[in-house]
């Protein structure tokens, strides 16, 4: 009698590991209840012990100062003291939104997914990153302010003068007694027809573009830009010269960890070192802070 | 050889089997109490809030120190926002003539109205944290590499829409920390070179903070934001499951 031969796979495929699964309820679900729980007593708690802020009614006429946006933004209008508004306040957060998005299109290996710092070195990477993101951003804003000329002069009695006040204050560079400028090099034509593009009503006038003054570009494009994208392609540089950063997800742990590092330090210093006219104070001088009782 | 005998029902066996095996709450859910490792899968696999989950999950998934709940805790906030401020929404009237009248009223008048008013504020602050936090934990555990590229994008477009939800919030109040804040960041949106000045006037409803501003930040603040973020939720939540649940190493 002849057999019928079934054929089958040679082995089964392995089944699924359910030593190390568990059930969701109750596992997971508890754990989720006891965190909701937990946030909602320290929010109430929170709630009884400190009250929202109010202010005085809105008036237009009266205007407060410093004039703060809400902290998150904080570090946007903290760099928008350093450079044009148009960079600060657009280009920069649209460009680095978009590179965040981009991140899984860049590093598409799979690899050491699932765990923290999975990657050699990637502890080392991301701690030193966030310490020149932090300290370096400060560095920046304590020299583009005129602190660290005002300290050099207090504690040293050195001056850098007039030739090397850029040294001291990036903005210095627009003086023709610092640098010889030519008298055409604020207004460089470009367009010569007059266009206007949405261009209306009070506050208009960004639009138009016509000429170039590149003393301005200079200082109030080229250096920022050139400074937040050198230096972070220079500290990727250094890690890859050291062996730190290996793969394109450890370029990625040094950008990231360093932009961590800047948006705390440029939060900070907007949220509790600027007062009255944007200018540096320390904390405890700053009269409106929100949330404190009896200071709101 | 002795045979086990059936014992007499206890006084909790009773009252377990009046609470859970009754027509009623067999109506509603259609397992007992998830006391049994069956009810406990039938409960996720068969209830509309909970089936976002899947019934079993990797035991290291449920390790506190692997996620730290930051991207659950963002969304319990967006539901305790949802609630505390449906709570705010039926004492206040976005008019310049009532809105700061009405916020006083409803710190003042309102039976636990302030309480309302600070949990609405505090947990804002408390979900832009978190949302932050999120996105931190999922780039340094590698989470956002594939299959999970899109979801990060749709993380990144919900972070987005939080900073957009807390802006729009903060004109609300219209006392003078909202008026100001809001000045100083709708002039940073009119920096924009080319389209600036009209997306300012577009955000505004004309070419400074007023009534019409009020009304356009109000309505995207408690309608279109929410919904909009409601939505992408949604896409950010299903993906979790169909891109095969949390990361973990291959």
């Amino acid at each position: 009698m002849a057999t019928v031969v079934v054929a089958r796979p040679a082995a089964r495929p392995t089944p699924r590991a359910r030593d190390e699964e568990v059930l969701v309820w109750p596992d997971l679900v508890f754990v989720e209840f006891i965190s909701a729980l937990l946030f909602t007593m320290l929010l109430f708690i929170l709630s009884f012990v400190m009250n929202a802020p109010l202010l005085d009614e809105a008036n237009a006429n009266v205007t407060n100062d410093p004039a703060k946006a809400p902290w998150y933004l904080l570090n946007l209008q903290e760099l928008l003291l350093h450079m044009n508004a148009a960079l600060a306040g657009i280009v920069v957060p649209t460009v680095w939104l978009i590179v965040l998005a981009a991140f899984p299109y860049f590093d598409r290996s799979s690899d050491g997914q699932g765990r923290w710092f999975a990657d050699v070195n990637s502890v080392k990477n991301t701690v030193i990153s966030l310490m020149v993101g932090f300290w370096g951003t400060l560095a920046l804003i304590l020299w583009n302010s005129g602190k660290v000329a005002l300290w050099l002069k207090d504690w040293f009695g050195f001056s850098g003068g007039d030739t090397l006040a850029f040294l001291e204050r990036s903005a210095a560079l627009k003086d023709p007694s610092v640098v010889p400028w030519p008298d055409w090099a604020d207004s460089i034509p470009y367009l010569w027809f007059n266009l206007k593009i949405l261009d209306e009503g009070p506050g208009a006038g960004v639009t138009t573009f016509q000429k170039i003054d590149l003393p301005t570009l200079l200082v109030d494009i080229g250096i920022p830009a050139g400074f937040m994208v050198g230096l972070t392609c220079l500290l990727i540089y250094f890690f890859w010269k050291i062996n730190w950063v290996h793969t394109r997800r450890d370029a990625l742990i040094t950008l990231m960890s360093g932009f961590v590092g800047a948006f705390l330090m440029l939060t900070i210093i907007g949220t509790a070192f600027r007062g009255p006219g944007q200018d540096l104070i320390w904390p405890w001088d700053l009269r409106t802070l929100e949330g404190i009782p009896g200071q709101e | 050889m002795a045979v086990e005998q059936p014992t007499q029902p206890t006084l909790g066996d009773q009252i377990y089997d009046k609470l859970f095996h009754n027509y009623v709450w067999k109506s509603i859910f259609r397992t007992g109490y998830p006391n049994t490792p069956r009810n406990q899968m039938l409960v996720i696999a068969t209830n509309v809030f909970l089936h976002l989950h899947p019934t079993r999950i990797h035991r290291t998934h449920v390790k506190i120190t692997h996620t730290y709940c930051l991207g659950g805790l963002t969304f319990f906030m967006f539901l305790g926002l949802t609630v505390t401020g449906i709570l705010l929404m039926f004492y206040y009237v976005p008019s310049v003539d009532r809105a700061y009248l009405d916020i006083q009223n409803i710190q003042t008048n309102v039976q636990f109205g302030q309480l309302m008013r600070n949990m609405h504020r505090w947990m804002a602050h408390a979900m832009v944290i978190l949302v932050f936090l999120h996105m931190l934990r999922v780039f340094y555990t590698g989470a956002y590499k594939p299959p999970r590229e899109f979801n990060w994008v749709v993380g990144v477009v919900l972070l987005v829409l939080t900073f957009l939800l807390s802006f729009t919030g903060y004109l609300l109040p219209w006392d003078q920390l909202a008026f100001w804040a809001i000045t100083v960041g709708t002039n940073i949106a009119g920096s924009a070179p080319v389209l600036g000045p009209k997306t300012r006037f577009w955000l505004l409803g004309g070419f400074e903070v007023g009534p019409d501003a009020l009304i356009r930040f109000y309505t995207l603040h408690v309608i279109g934001l929410p919904l909009l973020a409601a939505i992408f939720m949604a896409v950010h939540f299903w993906r979790i499951r169909r891109d095969g649940g949390l990361a973990r190493p291959l």
